[in-house]
């Protein structure tokens, strides 16, 4: 589905994918004025991965906590781990597709695995947080900051679910 | 970096990387592809003439500017054709575009820019009339038949391999009231030409869209599709060439290809990290 001339359909929290994004998608969308007579040419796509905003931060702040833990597992002095730890966490994060990939294609076909893969992703940041938390190096903060933004996005899910109906309202309106 | 292995792996790609964690692969993927040195040096040598007096240093910034949006772009299309995920689209020259479709056939001249594929595509889902693409044929057949299988089914796709039956396709489906969208920024392969001359330097253009313009009376509607950030494409159609006949044929086409590369220049001087032209376009540069 597309929405058509509305420019404020760019914060439909329909275009965002984890709760904390949708939750402000949905703030900015009740801030937002009714379109103008004169509308902008536009086509909007909604789709759950549509927001450029969303995605570039959760990609930075994943490849961010991955290079710190493998900073902190590196045998070396710390400024020299940091150097060695940027290149390696972008392999690394290649990990479970290249791996997984072709094991989920072998066990159910070809096709799309963008939810298993990103579902694996995510449980071996999990894992690998839950590790470094419980360590003494100084990545253990990144490994709690990891864990508080999940929280933080675990309310905005609650929240979200409360707000379920004058999301759709707010959504229908908007799309009217 | 040809064959049907990027193909695939692109596929591949599209098909298994979360979309949270894509920026950080594109980022990786474009950084790896500045190894590759003849598309390397053909970009910063097409960089040398369209950014004239820029350090070697700052080309190779662009460059990998360059690799960056071609992949997105590249992944875009695939994701289009694998899981119909459309960008969101912003137009320029509306008007244009939509006088376009009302017209009894025309020419859609277009560029080595942004997604010409999922503009193509997307045109052909969205628009009642018929458009046939023309490329260049992919030189490895294993390529040739990955992208037969995996292409979109609405949208006709003709190779410029065999000229004069091709020709006559056009003209027919052009006098039908379609539009045949043509690349006109590059010449491949032994097709006819006209001279022009781009960023000052003379440099040629494909002959074919101002010759079926001409033997079909219809105008030709340069359109660009431009990338504007993740999954967002801006359509730009400008106004349309009309190729007027007089006594003098070589006259018509010299007037038609100087707006076509007055538009054509303009679109790349402002996204010149969208030509992805990975050959030098202009040969004497590269000797």
């Amino acid at each position: 589905m597309n929405v058509v001339n509305c420019a404020a359909a760019r914060s439909l929290p329909s275009r965002h994918r984890f709760a904390l994004a949708r939750l402000i998608g949905y703030l900015r969308l009740r801030r937002s004025r009714p379109p103008s007579e004169q509308p902008e040419h536009l086509i909007l796509a909604i789709d759950r991965d549509q927001s450029a905003l969303e995605m570039n931060l959760v990609a930075l702040w994943v490849f961010i906590t991955t290079t710190c833990y493998l900073a902190a597992a590196l045998p070396v002095v710390l400024p020299l781990a940091i150097v060695l730890a940027f290149p390696l966490a972008a392999i690394v994060i290649h990990l479970p597709i290249v791996v997984g990939g072709p094991l989920l294609r072998l066990m159910i076909g070809d096709g799309n695995h963008i939810k298993i893969v990103s579902v694996t992703t995510m449980a071996l940041l999990l894992l690998a947080s839950g590790y470094f938390a419980m360590t003494a190096t100084w990545a253990r903060a990144v490994a709690w900051l990891f864990f508080a933004i999940l929280i933080v996005n675990g309310f905005a899910a609650v929240i979200v679910w409360f707000l379920r109906g004058a999301i759709q309202t707010a959504e229908e309106r908007c799309v009217r | 970096m040809r064959g049907v292995f990027w193909r695939q792996l692109l596929r591949f790609a599209i098909l298994n990387v979360p979309p949270w964690i894509e920026p950080i692969v594109m980022a990786f993927w474009s950084m790896v592809f500045l190894v590759w040195g003849p598309g390397r040096r053909g970009v910063i040598r097409n960089l040398q003439v369209i950014k004239p007096g820029s350090l070697a240093i700052a080309n190779l910034f662009r460059c990998y500017r360059v690799f960056w949006n071609f992949a997105w772009t590249m992944a875009d299309n695939v994701r289009f054709k694998e899981l119909r995920t459309i960008p969101d689209w912003e137009f320029t020259g509306l008007d244009h575009f939509q006088e376009m479709q009302t017209r009894e056939g025309a020419i859609l001249l277009t560029a080595h820019m942004g997604s010409y594929d999922l503009g193509a595509q997307l045109f052909s889902e969205t628009s009642s009339r018929r458009i046939v693409m023309v490329r260049a044929p992919e030189a490895d057949p294993q390529t040739r038949e990955f992208e037969e299988h995996h292409g979109a089914d609405s949208l006709r796709i003709e190779f410029n391999t065999r000229a004069t039956e091709l020709a006559l396709d056009l003209l027919e489906t052009v006098r039908e009231g379609g539009i045949v969208a043509i690349q006109g920024d590059r010449v491949t392969g032994s097709i006819s030409t006209l001279p022009a001359t781009l960023f000052g330097k003379p440099t040629t253009v494909p002959a074919g869209p101002f010759a079926l313009a001409l033997a079909a009376r219809v105008p030709i509607y340069p359109v660009f599709v431009v990338r504007l950030g993740r999954r967002r494409y801006r359509l730009i159609t400008s106004r349309p060439i009309e190729i007027t006949r007089s006594r003098n044929r070589n006259d018509d086409f010299a007037r038609a290809v100087g707006q076509w590369t007055d538009e054509l220049e303009r679109v790349i001087r402002q996204c010149w990290f969208q030509w992805f032209t990975f050959e030098p376009h202009w040969p004497e540069k590269a000797a």
